[in-house]
């Protein structure tokens, strides 16, 4: 039961919304910090937008679960370890932890560099692409594809399963969850064939690293080994491209930072800080009430869906100095683009070392680009893709 | 002035041994260390308050002495 909690007229679904998501999050934590949104796949949803309640959430995972029933993704099981709340939790993040940790990461970074170069020499020449296309799609998927040990020959099929669980082009929520039921289906079927194959012989990948790992002196399950694969197949193929996209964006609507960025790369981890925060380009995470609570002074009753509004919380007045401003000198910036608690992201390592990386090699070869004209950005709802990021130099 | 990471808090952000990369460094699994309280010199002071103001958990405990 959600009645007490007041319904509001935003969606956070339709694309109109997600081209400047900033002042909906602020109409939403000046007048309405709980709200049910009303969109087709929204509805009964509650958001909660102030930094203060975000952060709550975050920091209180035996209230705000994690479980499998706070979003609908196409799996039938728990994805690991994000689905998992505490205890078992952590025994599993502890098993997955050195995989990601910036010390590995050094390692992975020439072959990123590498791969960024071959990319931006299609396009350095021709003086326009569409950068989602030609840059930020190919790149992060084609290096998690690598690490993870899936076949980099059937990216597109992997990138269309993804967005087949991201954005399926459903018309109802019915047709919604059916789409996702038969697209998880897919991805179990081709990481169930990838992890028999790993079973059987082991490669220098995630995969067959996660295949030997013990929790509590114990190997995995097969299903568990599949279920921290799904998590991986969605999280790894969508999330980086949106960041990079979202950044690029900012600096080609914005040539003074643009110019900075080009000038100085000593600044890029800077500002990909800053447009994290300011874009969040990963802009909610799901949760769900496993008791009732009280947010704001509005009760909220156990198994009610949870929207936390990272993105808001980014830019709340009431945390930040001037949050509409995007400074890459800010001397305090303690973002939640990568989430917080217990769960906060476990590629985010990765994912800075992809878009420093990538950020270095694109103003080295193209400093100053701007975006073609005439263009209206696409931000997709919820994770901020840019499908129509077309740049002319 | 003394410093030191909650164990209990951090949850591997890694900002502060990006930003205060002389006092702090990421253990094998990425979160932070030292988490033994040490005192920070008046050279370091200024990379101890970075850290201190970007950790999104707060966990960094940051203990101004007073002579």
């Amino acid at each position: 039961m959600t009645d007490a909690v007041p319904q509001s007229r935003y969606t956070l679904e339709r694309p109109e919304e997600a081209i400047d998501p900033q002042s909906i999050y602020r109409d939403l934590r000046d007048n309405a910090p709980v709200v049910q949104l009303s969109g087709r796949s929204t509805t009964g949803t509650i958001t909660i937008s102030r930094h203060e309640d975000v952060m709550s959430a975050l920091r209180t995972p035996d209230v705000y679960s994690s479980d499998s029933s706070a979003v609908q993704i196409g799996n039938i099981r728990p994805l690991v370890p994000l689905q998992v709340d505490p205890p078992h939790h952590s025994k599993h993040r502890k098993a997955l932890d050195p995989l990601f940790a910036p010390k590995q990461m050094v390692k992975y970074e020439p072959r990123v560099r590498e791969l960024i170069r071959e990319l931006i020499d299609e396009v350095a020449d021709q003086g326009h692409c569409n950068f989602h296309e030609a840059i930020a799609e190919p790149l992060p998927s084609t290096i998690f594809l690598e690490l993870l040990g899936l076949p980099v020959s059937r990216v597109d099929e992997f990138l269309a399963l993804k967005d087949g669980i991201i954005r399926p082009p459903a018309r109802s929520l019915e047709e919604r969850y059916e789409m996702v039921k038969a697209t998880g289906q897919k991805i179990y079927a081709v990481l169930e064939e990838v992890v028999e194959a790993r079973m059987a012989e082991r490669q220098d990948d995630f995969l067959s690293t996660i295949i030997d790992a013990k929790v509590d002196g114990q190997p995995l399950s097969r299903d568990d080994v599949v279920d921290i694969g799904y998590l991986f197949f969605l999280a790894g193929l969508d999330t980086v491209s949106a960041s990079l996209e979202c950044i690029v964006a900012y600096l080609a609507q914005n040539p003074g930072h643009r110019q900075r960025v080009a000038d100085d790369p000593a600044v890029i981890p800077h500002a990909i800080e800053e447009l994290l925060r300011y874009e969040s380009p990963v802009p909610v995470v799901p949760r769900i009430t496993a008791t009732e609570t009280e947010v704001a002074g509005c009760p909220i009753s156990a198994g009610s869906r949870i929207t936390v509004l990272l993105g808001s919380a980014n830019t709340d007045e009431r945390f930040w100095d001037n949050p509409n401003e995007v400074d890459f000198d800010r001397e305090s910036n303690k973002h939640l683009g990568f989430g917080g608690g217990v769960h906060r992201c476990l590629g985010s390592h990765l994912a800075r070392m992809e878009l420093r990386v990538a950020l270095e090699e694109w103003h080295a070869r193209v400093p100053d680009y701007r975006l073609a004209d005439g263009l209206e950005l696409r931000y997709s709802p919820g994770i901020r893709q840019i499908d129509n990021l077309e740049l002319v130099w | 002035m003394r410093i030191r990471v909650d164990t209990e808090l951090c949850q591997g952000h890694g900002r502060c041994y990006m930003l205060a990369p002389d006092l702090f460094d990421a253990d094998d699994d990425g979160y932070s260390q030292p988490t033994v309280e040490r005192t920070v010199g008046p050279e370091l002071a200024d990379q101890a308050r970075r850290a201190f103001m970007n950790c999104p958990e707060d966990a960094i405990i940051l203990t101004e002495e007073t002579r």
